[in-house]
């Protein structure tokens, strides 16, 4: 297992620039995960690490050594999308055994290596049959268990499951995990998805336009998002946002927006009063911490309308329209409301967040 | 009422759907789920008449409706592929249902910018259909079938293409606007978030069988098989293999591995005594409905080892090896716990669900369920 190394990386594709001045560290043995809409310059990041693509300026070092004038064969990545390269005609233990008996590899250890992989990947039943005699999701474990075998310095996964359905994707993340910890290879993972990079990866480096937003322990990005970008794109059902101005009355401090008052935590009003809270601000409030009243009770809490409920077993989502926005809330799943029925918001004051409604960062 | 009497459509050897019978009510959301193959299309091109059944019948108010052509039933179809005019603007694509039936132009206007709020495009209606994405597209044309006066609305994954932030909030929308138009909507999804947030009664097909038709709560908390419980939920149930015991008096299940068998509750004994044989049980339950500790007490009696956690941000999702079986367990955000350590978890079979060879034969009090997933 290598470093990794991203030294102010830039890739323009004629007159898109695709990735814009990217710096990281990947630790030896680390797990990161690329995570960003399409677009955002994940895969092409991950296309140059392999050394697919040229590097339009900046460096990558594998272990401190420069890898840009490394053919990719020669920098020993593996890639997940090797996946779909299977040799047909080769039995699962051929297609297996190939990369190691192309390194040389005795029968009697080859054989071993590939039983022990097919175990680890849990395909131990399928060495005789061909590819054509798969299923996806088993084609997928396959060349999993190829691109590992090989024992790479970097592997590299491009969105490897995300055609897989529910099931067979929940397991495929725990098994991608586990192998993770027990091989401890150095993995970089491309994906859209944010469930995935927070529960796969070490440190996930979310991405937007080019530019790297936040790199973080999945808990310190659903917890401290560097930017409303982050703390929009983290999370499920996605965060809320109110945007609106700060209005001094009294001793107390509010965001005001239309005919809605979302009164300041204390933690923002210690900053309001020291004059390092901007003026136009948005707030920030998770699905997970809202509080829903049928009456009136507090004053301070945001009065809407019901708009739907949507059962999903474990819980439900209520959409509550507020003036000219909506808030989505996490509620128990035998939450019932009548479409239209007026209810009360309180945000749970200590998990609201606050950022610079102009630049988009996090107020601290 | 629209109602499949045993309807069945074979392609040769292939039996597509197999003698399939359900009914949906005027007003009714009823959402077609399963995996791909399970039928799901083809069921609807049968309501549509696009292709007709081998054997049985699709009944419409009473009314048989073998013979009637597509056109004639009064049924609005939206395609995952999405068939829009290509030389029109998006507002006329919008508008040509409303023209066909002689709307003035005001109402016209009223309608299609009404439909163009709810599906997000109210700044693309000048634009045609070769300039927009496929999100765009496939929104467009879940508007236009939307915008129709139809008896029944037939929705083929109207909005899987779109990307998930914006297929979360449109689901919403779509719940909306079939509620304020009373809809009668037949609507095809292999997504079970979407199947359970939108139904009122969902219908889990594999291989062209019905395996479930239910609410989605039910759906949920009383799977009637192994791949209802399967399939349904993220995650979904987790199993564990169990066999019947009576040893020295206390009846219950053993699980590999474990030192004492789990004790059932009297209501058990009774379903397995009932039984002519007992069959291949198995235990499950979902993540939010067990807890898992790190030392053992007089409830939480079954030993695992952590495989994994994953991070939620809300909550952990940890993967525990009991014996060769993998369960899925939520614990709290920063909970203690890590890869390879001995965990304990309680498994009380009264307050699991239970299958014998595929079938659910046991699920726990709905209440007990809902209280604890709180």
């Amino acid at each position: 297992m290598a470093s990794v190394t991203l030294k102010s990386v830039y890739k323009q594709y004629r007159k898109v620039e695709a990735v814009r001045g990217i710096s990281l560290d990947v630790a030896p043995g680390e797990f990161i995960a690329f995570l960003g809409p399409s677009g955002c310059g994940k895969s092409s990041t991950m296309r140059m690490i392999a050394g697919l693509e040229e590097v339009t300026s900046g460096d990558i070092l594998f272990d401190g050594k420069s890898v840009l004038d490394q053919r990719p064969r020669d920098r020993n990545v593996a890639m997940s999308f090797e996946t779909y390269a299977l040799y047909p005609t080769l039995t699962v233990f051929e297609n297996l055994a190939f990369p190691l008996r192309a390194a040389g590899s005795s029968s009697a250890d080859t054989a071993r290596r590939v039983r022990e992989m097919a175990e680890i990947v849990d395909i131990g039943d399928l060495l005789d049959r061909t590819p054509g005699r798969l299923s996806s999701g088993q084609s997928q474990l396959v060349g999993l268990a190829r691109a590992l075998i090989r024992k790479p310095s970097v592997f590299l996964l491009d969105e490897p499951i995300s055609h897989l359905d529910t099931r067979q994707r929940a397991l495929m993340r725990a098994y991608i995990k586990r192998l993770h910890i027990d091989l401890g290879y150095t993995m970089v993972y491309v994906t859209h998805d944010q469930e995935e990079a927070m529960a796969l990866a070490d440190r996930v480096a979310v991405m937007d336009l080019g530019l790297l937003r936040q790199v973080g322990t999945p808990e310190q990005i659903y917890d401290r998002p560097a930017d409303s970008f982050v703390a929009g794109f983290i999370g499920d059902p996605p965060m809320n946002f109110l945007e609106g101005r700060c209005v001094k009355e009294g001793e107390q401090y509010w965001l005001v927006r239309d005919t809605l008052r979302l009164a300041l935590p204390p933690r923002l009003v210690e900053l309001a009063r020291i004059g390092t809270l901007p003026e136009e601000l948005t707030l920030g409030i998770r699905p997970y911490y809202i509080t829903v009243f049928f009456h009136r009770n507090d004053p301070l809490d945001l009065p809407g309308h019901v708009y739907v409920v949507e059962p999903l077993g474990e819980m439900a989502i209520l959409t509550v329209k507020l003036d000219q926005t909506r808030f989505q809330v996490v509620v128990p799943p035998d939450f019932h409301a009548e479409r239209g029925q007026p209810v009360w918001l309180k945000p749970h004051p200590e998990h609201l967040m606050a950022f610079d409604k102009v630049s988009g960062l996090a107020v601290q | 009422m629209l109602e499949l009497i045993s309807v069945t459509k074979k392609y040769g050897k292939t039996v597509a759907v197999d003698r399939l019978g359900l009914s949906c009510a005027e007003g009714e959301l009823l959402v077609i789920f399963g995996p791909a193959g399970a039928g799901k299309t083809t069921t609807l091109r049968l309501i549509a008449g696009i292709i007709p059944p081998t054997s049985g019948e699709v009944r419409f108010r009473g009314q048989s409706l073998t013979g009637v052509p597509p056109e004639q039933r009064n049924m609005s179809m939206v395609f995952e592929n999405y068939a829009l005019y290509s030389h029109i603007t998006v507002f006329e694509n919008l508008a040509f249902p409303l023209r066909a039936r002689k709307l003035p132009d005001a109402e016209i206007r009223r309608q299609v910018q009404r439909m163009a709020e709810i599906i997000h495009i109210e700044d693309l209606l000048d634009r045609r259909p070769g300039f927009l994405s496929g999100g765009q597209r496939q929104r467009v044309a879940l508007g236009r079938g939307l915008i129709r006066d139809a008896d029944v609305y037939l929705l083929d994954e109207p909005i899987a293409h779109l990307d998930a932030r914006l297929r979360h909030q449109m689901r919403g929308e779509l719940k909306a606007v079939c509620a304020d138009k009373k809809a009668t909507v037949v609507h095809v999804t292999h997504d079970h978030r979407e199947a359970m947030a939108l139904s009122d009664r969902m219908v889990v097909l594999n291989k062209g069988k019905l395996e479930q038709i239910g609410p989605p709560g039910e759906v949920y908390h009383r799977p009637a098989s192994e791949f209802v419980a399967g399939f349904v939920g993220d995650p979904p149930v987790s199993f564990i293999d169990a066999e019947w015991t009576q040893d020295g008096g206390t009846a219950g299940f053993r699980v590999e591995g474990q030192d004492a068998p789990l004790p059932a509750n009297e209501e058990i004994r009774e379903i397995i005594r009932a039984r002519t044989s007992v069959g291949q049980l198995r235990l499950g339950f979902r993540a939010s409905e067990v807890e898992m500790r790190t030392t053992k007490d007089e409830r939480h009696t079954v030993r695992g080892e952590i495989y994994v956690v994953e991070v939620q941000g809300h909550r952990n999702l940890v993967t525990v090896k009991i014996g060769k079986n993998m369960v899925q367990v939520s614990s709290p955000p920063g909970q203690q716990g890590k890869v390879k350590d001995m965990v304990w978890m309680n498994l009380d079979p009264g307050n699991l669900h239970i299958f014998a060879d595929g079938i659910g034969i046991y699920h726990p009090p709905a209440s007990m369920a809902t209280a604890r997933a709180q």
